[in-house]
């Protein structure tokens, strides 16, 4: 074993001496030093299991995974958070999951809409105000293309059968009406709300929507929910390619977009982690390919660009070729531009779904290191993905803790960290540069090569603020 | 330094290669017809679909109103060394954690006992235990505040139970504060669990600590998610002369200062004070509806005076110093009624641009009742007031209040509705200014009444939480946002025109 | 105040010895108050003398929320003054049932029901405890004591065993002890002695053994109590004196549960159960 590994596990070991014996045991298995070779089986950390009780976790729930991620995207259908009023109320388009549409018209994606439980509901069950409020929905937005019923916890805990409401309802309304059971306790996170979303399109959408031609080059984009106009980034590269991205999972995304994926050539996933379980199905049930591909960062994208070209003809190989030399000199600016700034950097990182790992790339590219990495609700197929793209002895994290985080960063001394919402602020008054991660500080998109741009100038202007020098620390 | 523009989304999407991306887009998408959409964007703008609207029973849309644990958090987060503890699922603590971080731009520390499955079957005692347990070693609280989600109430936890088997297992001390509140969220909204929580904590802490009266008062600031208003009360209870506690003091929590080191507890009302308040010579609650409960526990339990003033607008900021004048004896100094005077001199010199403007509010209870008052103070009309929160005795008291005066004629109030009725109201019934929160600006882009942004939570604009609106102070700075946003909405009315006038 | 709250496998006859007994206790000049805890509604209705009354639950469906609710909705006086109240609650199958136990009875607390002369409340509570909100009457600060009404039919028995269970978990942590068991005779074999050795076996008293009268019936089937159907009959003294009995016990026990192996073995020593070698 390697020093840089050893020292590693020192450091981990001193951060885990503070937890109760209990805590302390299973903790111990979530956190590790990189081997990038995988040999070390020390080295591998364990993954999507029950966060511990009271250390606080900054994992979310099924519903999160599932309605914040999955479904919430899909823009013209109407999502109801059935259930009490919170939840609803704090996934509020707080995920930017950009589209075009007349919003409570076609489209409904900024639109918070709710069965509010009261104590009656949850004595006398929901399935009777359920029922009702399919039809008011009805009533008043008569260009939806489909229902989908969120559930909260209540819903799973008094049994109500919101399949039985659906069923009967989707034949009265002939338009998809999706039960989707992801009350907020099953599950260890997000990461099972993402699954259930996934079978739910299975079973009630994917295979139903009209495509009126085909070509040999129809790709469905999977897994980018077109936060600040991701997917829209990655959809002009894709097309310039000569592909015709027939669908796009699920930023921006439409009922029949959905309905039409199976009748793709290839998937090309950018979001594994919540979106491998759709096209995997449709791998099994239709023969469609799927291909994990990254946009962040030129050097990943120069890449995937080729290799999904690779999948196709000759001629998308030479369109391929023909854009990277296009955009290349853009790229070199940009990188020349601010990779002097940042040169050097050590970035830690923190996030969900593709990050910790997809965007590595992207702060090399600008001469930076990412000496630490987590997710919030990674599986084991993640961490395996991880491990090759960090240095050895470079510090992996699973479920990270306010408290470890908050250690890890003392003693790593990261000039940046890139993190979610909740660690933002801690990380402020720590006076240590922060980009949340999961919404781009509400800039964006970071996808692609008009992505690129506005990465580099964000990680720039977080690490080389003047406000951080202003911060007179108490000695 | 950068030389080169770069374009982010505020600008890409906008060139011509993206909005023909999104036309070609239209194949796969399945849009309706252009006519259509326009057909019934039309019809939702009518009085048909008004009726429609509000024939609504089951279901909400851009509701105003949070749930209780959010409440009960924000209410624990304010004393000394305390840390919100949530019994039941931990998706609610990191949506909560959010929420608070998103309006304050500050972190907010809270505990999830993280139940699943088996908890929904076995019960939570285990995850209590180890929560508490954990909870402690880590983040070496001086008091765990425990709330529920609705997990743990539909399944029926007891915490009071559940907190003694924890102390006599040893998860925790026995002389740790560990108060609880039942907060399930199918009751109520965020303002009752701040009430549920504030008197567990009150009632938890006061035990054995009566005596004779200590000359302090108490200020129960209630929901107040201004920072500036804390600040505010301060700087005006030291000129009043008069020793009060807080309770609770989230002055710090949402608004410390950078030092180059993260606090889990900045501040907070020291736990000796707040012990302490059960002798104080009575308790002021700066909000009625999240502090219901906990004045009627502390008339019956603590048997002393408590009352509610809420000092938003000239006369409810007179009432407000009247009766803590009375209560402590103190007169009530020249320099507060030098600020009463500046206040109402710029309530004068705006009044032109105001008088008969037309508002509509959304927020809670209490903001509104402030707010129909200053509007009306300063002859404004408040027309549509929508409480999604507000129940049959808000009801009253808003329609009581309008009654009080000739510029109330033109109010209604909805209690219960939501910001979808609202829309409907605004296109029926349009008015000239709209009053509420961040996600009041949808209704902006739909009907194109112009927003100030008054209430929680307020997420698209930085600092408007710092400046207070309680006190003179506070009038001073509503009317100065009211009366700028009218000015602001006439220029960019007449930028082309003659009226485009540099002196109003 | 005394709480106490009485506790037995369905169709045991909970709610109607529950009613005589609080009958008796009304009779006898103490202030009473029962509180159904059960969906079925049906606590309260020879006490007032009529099919069901509107339980809180029912009316706040019907307002809206419990917080629009009057007090006076839900809370009537019935025979000699006795407080009624039923929480309600759904139908089988659906919702949840021990929420409505939960919410009625802090509805009831917080608003005042309990008032400051009522000597007893009861609770009279569905079946087994199923779930945490028909636990709510045992947490603290509510009923101290419980009676478990049960028989000499085994899976009455079964569900005696097993409610102790519940209660010993809430004993350990609030104050909540057992009162006793009350038998209410099936007329089956050694009944009283069964239920008695039970009784000793949990740690226990069976404080009272009432007989089985087709007087019960008869009143019933004129929503009344026997007390106030028929004071001069002896089964209204049966009631009477358990009443007293309650009224005046001393003995408050945290229970010992047994194991099914031990129940069963009880039994086969009473001859109930045929033991294994016997029917070989």
């Amino acid at each position: 074993m390697s020093t840089s590994i050893k020292d590693t596990q020192k450091m981990i070991e001193e951060v885990l001496e503070a937890y109760p014996e209990k805590s302390k045991k299973d903790r111990a298995k979530h956190l590790a030093a990189n081997d990038p070779t995988g040999q070390c089986s020390a080295c591998q950390v364990k993954s999507n299991i029950k966060s511990r009780p009271g250390v606080m976790t900054v994992r979310g729930c099924a519903y999160a995974g599932a309605k914040g991620v999955v479904w919430g995207p899909v823009k013209d259908q109407i999502t109801i958070s059935h259930g009490p009023i919170g939840c609803g109320q704090y996934s509020w388009w707080s995920r930017r999951n950009y589209y075009n549409g007349q919003t409570g018209i076609d489209t409904f994606g900024t639109m918070h809409i709710t069965t509010d439980f009261q104590e009656k509901n949850i004595v006398y069950g929901g399935d009777k105000g359920l029922d009702a409020a399919l039809h008011e929905l009805k009533g008043l937005f008569p260009l939806a293309k489909g229902i989908g019923i969120l559930s909260e916890c209540p819903v799973g805990l008094i049994g109500d059968d919101i399949e039985a409401v659906s069923k009967k309802v989707a034949k009265e309304f002939e338009y998809p009406i999706v039960p989707v059971r992801c009350e907020g306790f099953r599950g260890v996170s997000q990461s099972l709300g993402h699954h259930i979303a996934n079978d739910t399109i299975k079973d009630y959408v994917l295979g139903k929507g009209t495509l009126d031609t085909s070509t040999p080059y129809d790709v469905a984009l999977i897994g980018d929910y077109n936060i600040g106009g991701d997917a829209w980034a990655s959809r002009r590269i894709l097309e310039e390619m000569g592909l015709r991205v027939i669908s796009q999972y699920t930023g921006d995304s439409t009922v029949n977009e959905i309905g039409i994926a199976n009748k793709a050539k290839l998937n090309l996933i950018h979001c594994y982690r919540s979106m491998n379980y759709i096209c995997r199905h449709m791998e099994e049930e239709y023969g469609i390919p799927w291909m994990e591909f990254n946009f962040f960062g030129p050097t990943k994208t120069y890449d995937s660009i080729r290799k999904i070209a690779a999948r196709f003809d000759e001629k998308i190989q030479n369109n391929a070729e023909a854009l990277i030399a296009k955009y290349k000199p853009l790229m070199d600016r940009i990188v020349e531009q601010y990779r002097p700034n940042l040169e050097g950097k050590k970035v830690m990182l923190y996030v969900g779904g593709l990050r910790p790992r997809h965007t590595i790339g992207a702060y090399e590219d600008l001469g930076m290191e990412v000496v630490a990495s987590g997710y919030e609700f990674g599986h084991n197929d993640d961490y395996k993905r991880t491990y090759p793209e960090m240095k050895e002895g470079a510090v992996i994290m699973d479920d990270a803790t306010l408290y470890e985080l908050e250690e890890f960063t003392r003693r790593l001394k990261p000039d940046m960290v890139g993190s979610g919402i909740k660690e933002k602020y801690s990380y402020h008054k720590l006076g240590v540069p922060f980009r949340q991660m999961h919404s781009w500080d509400y800039s964006g998109p970071y996808h692609g090569f008009d992505g690129f741009p506005v990465f580099a100038r964000d990680m720039d202007m977080t690490v080389n603020s003047p406000t951080w020098d202003l911060i007179r620390r108490k000695k | 330094m950068s030389t080169m523009k770069i374009n982010d989304h505020c600008e890409l999407f906008q060139g011509a290669e993206y909005q023909e991306q999104f036309e070609k887009k239209k194949e796969f998408e399945r849009p309706w017809p252009e006519e259509k959409v326009k057909e019934v964007s039309d019809w939702t703008k009518t009085e048909e679909y008004k009726e429609l609207n509000f024939a609504r029973q089951n279901i909400k849309i851009n509701p105003a109103k949070a749930c209780q644990p959010l409440g009960a958090v924000f209410c624990a987060s304010g004393f000394e060394g305390s840390m919100p503890f949530v019994q039941g699922a931990q998706g609610c603590v990191a949506y909560f954690r959010s929420h608070l971080s998103r309006h304050f731009k500050e972190p907010f520390a809270a505990i999830s006992t993280s139940m699943t499955e088996d908890a929904a079957v076995f019960g939570g005692l285990n995850n209590m235990l180890e929560g508490l347990e954990n909870a402690y070693a880590l983040y070496h609280p001086k008091m765990l505040a425990v709330s529920t989600t609705c997990m743990a109430e539909v399944i029926g936890d007891d915490l009071n139970a559940y907190i003694k088997t924890a102390r006599e297992k040893g998860a925790i001390p026995n002389d740790l504060p560990v108060p609880f509140a039942h907060t399930p969220s199918f009751v109520g909204s965020h303002i009752v669990g701040y009430d549920n929580m504030l008197k567990g904590i009150l009632k938890d802490l006061s035990a054995g600590q009566k005596k004779e009266p200590n000359g302090r008062v108490n200020i129960i600031p209630g929901f107040d998610t201004y920072t500036g208003n804390y600040h505010e009360l301060k700087r005006l209870m030291a000129i009043m002369g008069i020793a009060f506690t807080l309770l609770s003091d989230v002055s710090d929590t949402f608004d410390s200062p950078n030092t180059g080191e993260y606090k889990l507890y900045p501040g907070g009302t020291p736990l000796s004070e707040a012990k302490d308040a059960v002798n104080a010579l009575g308790t002021i609650a700066l909000q009625k509806y999240s502090t219901v409960k906990t004045l009627e526990y502390i008339r019956k339990e603590w048997d002393r005076k408590a009352f509610t003033a809420t000092p938003i607008g000239i006369r409810n900021t007179d009432i407000f110093f009247e009766e803590l004048s009375k209560l402590t004896g103190k007169p009530i100094p020249a320099a507060i009624e030098t600020e009463r005077g500046r206040a109402v001199d710029a309530m004068v010199d705006s009044h032109p641009y105001v008088h008969g403007k037309r508002f509509a509010m959304v927020g809670d209870p209490d903001m509104l009742l402030g707010m129909i008052s200053l509007i009306m103070e300063m002859g404004g009309r408040p027309v549509h007031i929508v409480c999604t929160n507000g129940d049959k005795h808000f009801e009253a008291d808003a329609a009581e209040l309008l009654a009080s005066s000739p510029f109330g004629a033109d109010g209604k109030v909805y209690a219960g509705k939501d910001m979808w009725h609202l829309r409907s109201l605004l296109f029926t019934e349009p008015v000239d200014l709209l009053v509420g929160n961040s996600y009041a600006k949808f209704l902006v882009a739909d009907t194109g009444t112009p927003l100030i942004r008054v209430g929680f939570p307020l997420f698209d604009r930085h600092h408007l939480h710092r400046q207070p609106i309680i006190g003179y102070q506070g009038a001073l700075n509503l009317v100065t946002m009211i009366v700028n946003k009218v000015l602001d909405e006439m220029d960019r009315k007449t930028m082309h025109s003659a009226s485009f006038d540099v002196i109003r | 105040m005394r709480q106490i709250a009485i506790y037995g496998k369905g169709g045991i006859g909970k709610s109607t010895t529950t009613q005589n007994l609080v009958a008796a206790l009304a009779e006898a000049g103490r202030k009473c108050m029962i509180i159904g805890c059960d969906p079925k509604a049906d606590s309260t209705r020879l006490i007032l003398n009529r099919k069901a009354q509107n339980t809180v639950m029912d009316m706040a469906r019907e307002k809206g929320t419990v917080e629009d609710l009057e007090l006076d909705d839900v809370l009537l006086r019935g025979f000699k003054g006795i407080k009624c109240a039923e929480s309600g609650g759904p139908e089988p199958g659906v919702g949840c049932a021990g929420r409505g136990v939960i919410t009625a009875i802090n509805f009831l607390e917080e608003n005042g029901a309990y008032g400051d002369d009522t000597e007893f409340v009861f609770y009279d509570v569905l079946g087994d405890v199923v779930c945490g909100g028909f636990a709510m009457p045992i947490r603290e600060g509510k009923a101290k004591e419980i009676y478990i009404v049960t028989s000499g039919e085994m899976m009455a028995m079964y569900a005696a065993n097993n409610i102790s269970r519940g209660v010993l978990k809430y004993a350990q942590s609030g104050g909540v002890r057992l009162g006793g068991l009350i038998c209410n005779s099936r007329k089956t074999d050694k009944e009283f002695e069964l239920i008695s050795e039970l009784a000793s076996k949990l740690g226990t008293q069976m404080i009272h053994f009432v007989p089985r009268d087709n007087e019960v019936q008869r009143a019933e089937l004129r929503r009344k109590t026997v007390i106030d159907y028929a004071p001069t009959h002896p089964q209204a003294d049966e009631y009477r004196e358990l009443a007293r009995k309650i009224a005046d016990n001393k003995n408050f026990v945290i229970p010992t549960p047994i194991t099914m192996d031990e129940l069963e073995r009880l039994l086969m020593d009473y001859g109930i159960m045929e033991s294994e070698e016997a029917v070989a």
